[in-house]
């Protein structure tokens, strides 16, 4: 299904010219790869709104919950796995037209997932959510009653919130410090690739080595009684979960094996496609029940994994390594045996990714406003290198690229692990996607971030070398030990109280409530080493509640939860038998999310340069202005935004200040520990929490009023404020320890896609990249959309549908987010290189 | 403060504050009370200068633009 | 009373005695699909607007 090639046609130059990629794509792309891109039901909401016609899916959770209520009795892992096998043996499955790859996480393409399980709060939004529900309305409505009634309070977050400590869960739950659920069985999940994804094992294997522990371990449960076997009996019912989901898979993928079959047998009259659907049959009869051969397989089998994973626990994040992983089957079937022509595996690639793009799952409304357009941060890792230290890019790394300009999704996105090895012509590939207006990839510097694995988590070279991002910035290996199986979800900090409560003893003006800690009242401060001191105590009180909460989570999350699918692919947990969410044996990987960090060091800046120093201002003044929201202190205002130095432009005045409350906060980041008893490192970013945090952070004396948005990035300059270029911009960011000052620091740029044009451009940007590298910053990330295109796009959204921006750490489609944060895109500096 | 729609006058706290992408600019967006218009605000003069629709660019250009070749933007 | 078994959408499992599934074409605002669910082929499609006599 290839689509004419049209290389000589004037209007293709044209549209280049204007750098109308999107319509390129849709002519250059295969007329299948058109059908199912088109097909695809979005399901990013758009201004906290999902859009018309998706519907959330009722026969997951009502299969789910009427297996669970029948259960009762059983431990909570096997509880969860019969009800889960329960759902994928009965749940409705459909084969969209023209497709090739099977799954999906919800009974028809238009749903949207719901996990019941997970927390009270949810399931009332979600009753209370206008137009999500299947028709008749009436009756969904009723059975979504029924199923919260059954829920309500036996959800993973209810059985938290009963043990945490009531001031912490009342301050976590006030929205104004801390994102996210204090739970992590049902948030991100890392994957051990090392262990399902090489080629060398299915399910049958894996379900042959528990079978094989069960029988050792009943041998021991009848031999001498001690105190040894005692746990051998929770072990064995939680290698029988394992084993019961495992098989529940396989009889999931045999589904589409069987509906396949039915297709072509008794409905397909077009040869070709009849062709197709016995493959897909072969191929689901294949995966992941046994090893995979080929690339539609390796393809089959993650994809699975990845559905599985979410029917079982939702799952915020895709963490993926594909070209690494499914790239010898590609170089096998393309280059060696010739099973798979370029286009054909196009087709494939292609279509992998947009059964990635349809996913998605019912959130609240904090998740959706905090993901404009988007359902998850899907990142997923490419480049980088092997264990051994040579370069991992491959054929399949370069077939990525070139598909994603194809096919033009804003989900899933790539990162880039650049390193000095990777080729110029990988390097050509990435800018391309970069001046096709992707936004993506971002670029992650390899040995900086391998250096970073070891530093914090101890992970060893060769482990660490597995990188893929856990979320949308944060490395973790794939290995046995270096897996973390979760991401510590509400460990997601708004850095930005830090200093708005350093600088009102601790209360917030916006909840209405004393939050932090009694650190003084600022009026009465007369150094800039007393506000510095009341920063650091609201930072460490700040931190210290968010991963006491999530800490708690983790460690209750076997008992409240239970993971039996994920602990079936997950090496130590089928070894040990604990459930994957234990963390015994793993060496921790955990993460703050630093959001809103930057304003940090620009107030305080301003503080010590107007107050203090130049003596322009007094305290008194300054926090009056503050509590007025500016209000009548325009002048003032300006002046704390254009006479104070501002992060961004190689100034020390402000630049050391970065580096100082960095370096405090890693000395707190040793102090907190996790449940493996590792250290807690923040990385600065934002997803889209500026913009989330605009009404919830006060006004500050870098000039931003309450309403503001925040700044874009973990470490990126306030919009406009980086006037001295972009060399000063990465000087700044490479005063920073990469390695040792937190876990990861994202940096955001605009670049004019003007400039970048021709082969010119790519030699500008790749000296750019040179400087980028040798100051050993972590990240970076470009939009390259111009003025023109985006203001076209606020005024013509219907013909600007496909136009996609780099929000922060994700790509969206840019009519797709609100006019606040696309304001906030297009205002950031262009540098020009 | 008048709005440049309804006419309607009032303190300029009184016209709800949206927000500022530029924080080294003194204009802001602010809703009218009255008539709900989007009004772009000078908050040196405490004037409202004109209501924002959809594609106006009120803060001008990106900053950084005006190096660069006429045709970026 | 007709089931489902007598339906043109039922197809009954060859590796498993006595189940079976229903196969339905669909077709939405944004693409065409088959999908399936497992039914009963002694269930009562009396009921069901998609029963269509084999
Ligand atoms: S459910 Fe309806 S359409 Fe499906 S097999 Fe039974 S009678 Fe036929």
């Amino acid at each position: 299904m290839s689509a004419e090639p049209a290389k000589n046609d004037v209007s293709f130059q044209e549209h280049e010219e204007k750098q109308e990629w999107w319509w390129i794509a849709e002519k250059r792309r295969s007329k299948r790869l058109d059908y199912l891109r088109k097909a695809v039901w979005k399901k990013g909401a758009l201004g906290g709104n999902y859009a018309p016609g998706i519907k959330v899916d009722l026969d997951g959770p009502k299969l789910f919950t009427d297996m669970w209520r029948f259960w009762k009795f059983d431990p909570v892992m096997m509880r969860r796995a019969k009800s889960l096998a329960h759902v994928l043996d009965n749940i409705p499955i459909f084969i969209t037209d023209h497709s090739q790859i099977m799954g999906y996480w919800g009974s028809a393409p238009h749903t949207i997932s719901w996990r019941v399980d997970g927390a009270s709060m949810v399931n009332e939004e979600l009753y209370n959510e206008p137009g999500v529900m299947p028709e008749p309305e009436e009756e969904s409505l009723r059975k979504v009653a029924e199923i919260n009634d059954y829920w309500a309070g036996q959800t993973a977050v209810d059985k938290l919130a009963r043990i945490l400590d009531p001031e912490d869960a009342v301050k976590f739950l006030s929205g104004a410090i801390g994102w996210g659920a204090p739970t992590s069985a049902y948030g991100y999940s890392g994957k051990n690739y090392e262990y399902f994804l090489k080629g060398e094992r299915g399910f049958e294997d894996i379900i042959a080595d528990i079978e094989k522990n069960i029988e050792e371990a009943e041998e021991k449960c009848v031999g001498t009684p001690g105190p040894d076997i005692l746990p051998i009996y929770d072990r064995i019912q939680n290698w029988d979960a394992m084993i019961t989901v495992l098989e529940a898979a396989i009889r999931f993928a045999k589904r589409y094996a069987r509906l396949a079959r039915t297709l072509a047998e008794n409905f397909e009259t077009d040869e070709k496609r009849r062709e197709e659907l016995l493959r897909v049959a072969e191929t689901c009869e294949r995966v992941p029940a046994k090893a995979p051969r080929n690339l539609q397989e390796s393809f089959q089998l993650d994809h699975f994994v990845q559905i599985l994973s979410r029917f079982e626990a939702s799952e915020g994040a895709w963490p993926a390594r594909p070209d690494y992983y499914h790239g010898p089957f590609y170089e096998k079937d393309v280059l060696v045996d010739k099973t798979l022509t370029e286009e054909e595996a196009t087709d494939l690639v292609g279509e992998f990714m947009i059964r990635v793009y349809e996913v998605g799952g019912f959130g609240p409304r904090w998740a959706r406003e905090g993901m404009q357009g988007i359902t998850g941060t899907w990142v997923w890792t490419i480049g980088g290198v092997k264990p051994d230290g040579s370069d991992a890019c491959n054929a399949l790394t370069t077939a990525f690229l070139r598909t994603s300009r194809l096919i033009r999704v804003s989900n899933p996105t790539f990162a880039f692990r650049w390193h000095p090895k990777v080729k110029d012509e990988v390097m050509r590939e990435c800018f391309e996607c970069i001046r096709h207006g992707l936004g993506y990839p971002s670029f992650r510097n390899d040995p900086i971030l391998v250096a970073n694995c070891m530093n914090w988590h101890g992970h060893p070279i060769e482990e660490a070398r597995t990188w893929v991002h856990q979320a949308c910035m944060s490395p973790c290996p794939t290995t046995k030990h270096g897996v973390q199986p979760f991401r510590m979800a509400s460990a997601t900090a708004n850095c930005s109280k830090m200093v708005e409560y350093a600088l009102h003893n601790g209360y917030d003006h916006v909840v209405g409530m004393q939050m932090g800690p009694l650190t003084g009242d600022a009026r009465t401060f007369t150094d800039f080493e007393q506000l510095f001191e009341a920063w650091t105590r609201q930072m460490q009180w700040l931190l210290s509640l968010l991963v006491r909460t999530v800490n708690l989570g983790r460690y209750k999350d076997p008992e409240f939860y239970g993971r039996p699918f994920l602990s079936g692919i997950t090496e130590r947990a089928v070894e040990s038998g604990l459930d994957a969410v234990s963390p015994v044996g793993e060496r921790g990987n955990c993460w703050i999310t630093a959001f809103t960090w930057v304003e940090n060091v620009d107030s305080l800046a301003a503080v010590k340069k107007l107050v203090f120093d130049d003596k322009k201002y007094t305290m008194e003044q300054l926090i009056n202005a503050l509590e007025s929201n500016w209000d009548g202190c325009e002048q003032m205002r300006l002046d704390f935004v254009n006479k104070a130095p501002k992060w961004g432009n190689d100034d020390d005045y402000v630049d050391d200040i970065m580096l100082r409350c960095l370096r405090t906060m890693a000395i707190h980041s040793r102090v907190m520990r996790c449940t493996s008893n590792n250290t807690w490192p923040a990385a600065p970013q934002n997803v889209s929490g500026n913009i989330h945090y605009s009404s919830v952070v006060g006004a500050l004396p870098n000039g931003r009023r309450l309403g503001d948005a925040l700044y874009d990035g973990g470490i990126s300059p306030g919009p406009g404020l980086d006037k001295k270029g972009p060399t000063a911009v990465l000087k700044s960011c490479g005063k920073i320890d990469h390695v040792s000052d937190g876990r990861a620091f994202l940096l955001n740029q605009r670049l004019s896609p003007t400039q970048m044009a021709g082969e010119k451009g790519y030699q500008l940007w790749r000296a750019y990249m040179r400087t980028w590298a040798d100051l050993g910053l972590d990240h970076i990330q470009f939009n390259m959309v111009s003025d023109k295109t985006l203001r076209a796009a606020q005024r013509d959204p219907e013909k600007y549908q496909e136009v996609i921006v780099r929000v922060a750490g994700y790509s969206a489609h840019f009519v797709d987010i609100s006019r606040k944060t696309q304001d906030n895109i297009i205002q950031r500096t262009v540098h020009g290189l | 403060m008048k709005c440049t729609e309804c006419s309607y006058e009032a303190p300029v706290p009184s016209f709800r504050y949206l927000y500022n992408v530029r924080i080294d600019a003194s204009l802001t967006l602010r809703q009218c009370p009255q008539c709900q218009v989007r009004l772009v605000v000078d908050e040196l003069a405490g004037e409202a200068t004109q209501r924002l629709d959809d594609g106006d660019a009120p803060w001008g250009k990106s900053a950084g633009i005006e190096g660069l070749a006429e045709d970026a933007i | 009373m007709s089931t489902c078994s007598e339906c043109k959408s039922f197809f009954s499992r060859e590796d498993e005695q006595g189940k079976g599934d229903c196969v339905l074409r669909v077709v939405d605002p944004r693409q065409a699909y088959y999908k399936t669910r497992p039914v009963n082929p002694d269930g009562d499609a009396s009921g069901c607007e998609s029963f269509q006599k084999k």
